[in-house]
């Protein structure tokens, strides 16, 4: 209704409404198709400990939470758990103390997507001191 | 609707020049965003991790790509060049530089290792791994 009565007000104005508005409507499917979300990007922050510190306690004190990473599995101190247990336990581990250590240590042929998959545990469960160590 | 136009008297000719530069413009920092990240390198997931909020100007993003090659800002290097440029930035800016390491999901842990070790060496003993959080 609205519009039809500016179209009957329009020669007077001598402002042509409808190309523009095609403009603008290309313009809007334009933006509304090229225009996608930036993906999210998250950040892992880990310590990195020094080789020499490495070389100086080779039997790590009990206390430390080992994870060790395999191309195909994960050891928590030595015991094989898989992803849905380890999340449960380091949950558990955060209920307990938030700050303590965890020693991520990491083979050489496994995929750094699992070692993302281990922080991405360990920061839903609110871990902050994450050491990432390198084996064989 | 040349005919309406000339009628109407309004010369649609700047329009469409503002309408053509606007796409260009749009059209080209686009492309230009999504190729500043969207390189080869296909980033794990990490849903839980921590959002990037604010990005340090001065942080350094090593690209790892799946077949372990190393690149800064589209640059490929070798672990060696990699080492000396941290080496130089950490003499002039100091240790607090945030060194971010964007590793494909599938590469090995051992290119991400020689990565870490090369910040190691240049004293930069944090490190961040970044990951998606979501997926556009």
């Amino acid at each position: 209704m609205a519009r039809k009565k500016k179209k009957r007000d329009m020669p007077s104005a001598e402002l042509p409404m409808t190309p523009m508005i095609d403009v603008v409507f290309q313009l809007l499917i334009y933006f509304l198709t090229t225009i996608h979300p930036v993906d999210v990007m998250a950040n892992l922050d880990v310590f990195r400990p020094s080789p020499e510190a490495q070389k100086e306690k080779p039997d790590t004190p009990p206390k430390m939470i080992r994870i060790t990473i395999f191309a195909d599995t994960y050891l928590i101190n030595d015991r094989p758990v898989d992803a849905a247990e380890l999340d449960r336990l380091l949950s558990k581990l955060a209920a307990i103390d938030k700050t303590q250590t965890i020693l991520i240590m990491c083979t050489s042929l496994s995929p750094h997507a699992r070692l993302i998959a281990v922080l991405d545990l360990c920061a839903k469960s609110g871990l902050v001191n994450l050491s990432v160590v390198s084996t064989n | 609707m040349r005919r309406q136009m000339e009628d109407a008297g309004m010369n649609m000719t700047p329009m469409i020049d503002v309408v053509f530069q606007l796409i260009i413009f749009f059209v080209t920092t686009v492309d230009l965003q999504s190729k500043a990240l969207d390189s080869k390198v296909r980033l794990a997931m990490a849903p839980h991790g921590p959002a990037v909020e604010k990005k340090d100007p001065r942080e350094i993003v090593v690209d790892v790509e799946a077949n372990g090659r190393i690149s800064i800002s589209r640059s490929y290097m070798s672990i060696g060049v990699l080492k000396s440029i941290l080496k130089k930035t950490v003499h002039e800016q100091g240790q607090t530089i945030p060194v971010v390491i964007r590793g494909d999901g599938k590469t090995n842990h051992e290119d991400i290792k020689a990565v870490m070790d090369a910040c190691a060496a240049a004293g930069l003993w944090k490190v961040k791994f970044a990951a998606l959080k979501e997926k556009a």
